[in-house]
């Protein structure tokens, strides 16, 4: 090797050290009002801040944008996290600084190689995610999400949350939320067997094993029936709820899905009732043939009340977002990135009043956390997260049912309440791993 | 035994749907030698436009006006989009139709929406009594229909002179050129003819619930289809899907005792593992023309 050559590999050497040091350890700054901060926060004000004389507060948003299965959700729930955020801005940001969730969005495709990438592209700039929407894909992230010691808050609902530090989770996962079904439905349908019909994954096979263990604690029969995303992948579902006649359902799957699912079966003469989880349901659905069925045997479950309902988080909701486009496509997405916004208000709250927005900071305050006000949508209760999972996880849930008249066709029938499975069931460890 | 009958009679119903799109790939690939992977865009296009015309029109009128439409619209890709590749490497212009399937289907996503698009067809779910057995309307409607098409095709095939242009063309396009055959026709008419496959494949796939924009992925399943009747065999098409579609509901429903060992989901890659070990012995597929190589 020539001399010339040694000094040019040694310099290329010198320059990956270096950058590999810049970053691992992010500098740290101190800002005008003592508060010292890492990454995604600059003295300078956000690009379309409302108090110019603010910091920024910079926060990822990686959602399903554009051609994945969960658009209906990702889109609305993206747009309510910017109204969050535009509503905390104009009440002022939280202390010296604002918040800004519209610089750094990606789309993920519900992809988890494409969500990946894109979280290396803004992990430099944020200092946490406002969404990171799914549950695969968030798995993908997770160990360096964990190695950064970086806060992202889940736009998913699996048990598994609850064991992960830098999960920012609200309302109950599908697990509790399914076993609360089944109690509800014991003391108001008295089933004596129950099946839980559910795509495969984090999704469904939450719910499913949720399902399970309330059947066992209830002395009902259970039986699986997974499925396949599709319409026209339920005939063999539909044919195998016939054979089986449940006298309760517990469905996790998709709208449409669920609709050939309900519909089919109860052409067949199926009446007993439905009970699915909130990604289940789309408004839409009343529009379509399945609607008298969907009307007369479906309920659903959900971690809170949808759209419309009276709190003054609801109301806030209502009073934020664009109300032509939320009646274009009305979804409880909305509802869900606005819930979801509130702990992470908080731990910046926080944050900023222990004088450390860095993100060991802000990793602190979230494990300080023993309440947050969801102005109503949720007990405050729902957001403790210091202690033992299971100690701390929030386990109720609500039932609604079909009302054509309401804004996301749904309206509470019994209100928050956590069933005697949820309530004695030992969380030592996620429902489905 | 009800429940059988009902079972094989879904298989035909989704085997149809498989079959539609794979007739459009065959009929591509024979006058091109190319797989266009834009056959799903085509589907979603076709019901898409159903979805919007039947809002001023009866349901069958509507459907007719959007396969015109969906067939124009091939017609269009192809003199505009491909034409101008001819000559160049197959692997190219298949590229080009993977670029034309994301654009149209991106359009077609913008006037979907976000939720699911009504068809307003007259079956939605309501069954019928077939020797006991209950039967979707819709899974009869659409293989009668697929019937009916596919006669009208081999038909058109067989006695038209542009079908016969066709086949010359599918031929020998030199020699088909120097008896007159116009090739360039011969290539928009075949894009056209997939083009209106697919959307009436999406059009009955959208029956029911309605079509919503993932519905597109169901049009992936035509891959298998066209492999195991053979890439260039219309018949073969049409066996291979309604044989794939009868067997994937067969596996879904009595497929139980599988699941321990290949998951609750087998029925699905059924399609697949038939492709392979047809392929195996057949290299051609079911159907296929064995390609006589000099070497």
């Amino acid at each position: 090797m020539s001399i010339r050559r040694g000094i040019a590999v040694a310099l290329v050497a010198a320059m990956a050290v270096l950058v590999g040091c810049r970053n691992d350890a992010p500098e740290t700054q101190q800002g005008g009002s003592g508060v010292k901060f890492d990454v995604g926060v600059t003295a300078e004000p956000c690009p379309a801040a409302v108090d110019k004389t603010k910091g920024c507060i910079y926060l990822g948003s990686i959602s399903d944008l554009t051609e994945g299965p969960f658009k209906a959700l990702g889109v609305p729930i993206t747009e309510s996290q910017k109204a969050f955020w535009q509503r905390v801005n104009k009440a002022g940001g939280i202390g010296a600084y604002e918040v800004d969730v519209t610089k750094y969005v990606k789309d993920n495709k519900y992809n988890p190689q494409i969500h990946n990438e894109v979280y290396s592209e803004i992990k430099p700039d944020v200092l946490g995610l406002a969404q990171t929407l799914g549950s695969p894909t968030t798995a993908a992230i997770l160990g360096d999400l964990k190695a950064g010691g970086m806060i992202g808050v889940p736009a998913s609902w699996t048990s598994a949350w609850a064991f992960e530090d830098v999960i920012l989770e609200s309302g109950t996962n599908y697990c509790f939320e399914s076993m609360n079904s089944v109690d509800f439905a014991v003391e108001t349908l008295k089933p004596k067997s129950v099946a839980a019909v559910h795509f495969p994954g984090d999704y469904g096979d939450d719910a499913a094993a949720g399902t399970k263990i309330a059947a066992e604690a209830n002395g009902l029969k259970f039986t699986d029936i997974p499925t396949a995303p599709g319409q026209e992948n339920q005939g063999a579902a539909i044919q195998k709820l016939l054979a089986a006649k449940p006298d309760l359902v517990i469905l996790t799957t998709g709208p449409t899905e669920a609709a050939t699912i309900v519909g089919g079966a109860a052409q067949n003469g199926f009446k007993s009732p439905f009970i699915g989880t909130s990604p289940t349901w789309n408004p839409a659905l009343l529009k379509s043939p399945a609607a008298p069925a969907l009307t007369a045997l479906y309920r659903q479950s959900g971690p809170w009340a949808p759209y419309g309902a009276d709190t003054p988080g609801h109301k806030a909701l209502g009073e934020s977002i664009n109300q032509e486009t939320f009646k274009a496509a009305p979804n409880d997405g909305y509802t869900a990135g606005w819930v979801w916004s509130y702990p992470l208000k908080a731990a910046l709250q926080k944050a900023v009043d222990s004088k450390d927005l860095t993100r060991a900071g802000l990793l602190a305050a979230v494990k300080s956390l023993e309440t947050v006000d969801y102005e109503g949508m949720l007990p405050a209760e729902a957001g403790r997260f210091s202690g033992e999972p299971n100690e701390r996880v929030f386990r109720g849930s609500i039932i609604s049912k079909v009302d054509p008249t309401a804004p996301t066709g749904v309206k509470v029938e019994r209100d928050f309440f956590t069933g005697k499975t949820a309530k004695a069931y030992d969380f030592t460890k996620p429902c489905y791993q | 035994m009800n429940e059988f009958v009902a079972t094989v009679v879904r298989g035909l119903g989704n085997g149809s749907i498989y079959a539609l799109l794979a007739l459009g790939f065959v009929i591509v690939y024979k006058s091109m030698r190319v797989i266009s992977f834009a056959q799903p865009a085509f589907m979603m296009a076709g019901a898409l436009l159903t979805g919007y015309l039947v809002l001023s029109m009866n349901f069958f009128v509507a459907v007719l006006v959007a396969l015109l439409l969906t067939g124009l619209l091939g017609a269009v890709v192809e003199r505009l989009a491909l034409r101008p590749m001819i000559g160049k490497p197959v692997f190219v212009i298949a590229i080009i139709t993977l670029g034309v399937d994301i654009v149209i289907r991106t359009v077609v996503n913008s006037f979907i929406g976000l939720d699911i698009r009504q068809m307003g067809d007259p079956w939605g779910l309501r069954q019928v009594d077939v020797l006991g057995a209950k039967i979707d309307q819709r899974h009869l409607a659409t293989l009668v229909t697929t019937l009916i098409v596919v006669a009208a095709l081999f038909a058109f095939y067989r006695w038209s002179r542009t079908g016969l242009a066709m086949r010359a063309a599918s031929s020998d396009q030199e020699v088909a050129l120097a008896q007159g055959v116009s090739v360039g026709r011969v290539f928009s008419l075949s894009w056209a003819l997939a083009a209106a496959l697919a959307g009436l494949a999406g059009v009955f796939l959208s029956t029911g619930i309605g079509l919503e924009q993932n519905l597109w992925l169901t049009a992936l399943k035509a891959l298998p289809v066209i492999i195991l009747g053979g890439l260039d065999s219309l018949g073969g098409a049409v066996v291979a899907g309604l044989t794939i579609g009868v067997i994937e509901a067969l596996v879904g429903s009595y497929g139980d005792n599988l699941h321990p060992v290949f998951g609750g989901d087998f029925f699905l890659v059924v399609p697949y593992l038939l492709m392979l070990l047809v392929v195996l012995v057949r290299p051609y597929g079911l159907f296929g023309t064995r390609e006589v190589e000099r070497i």
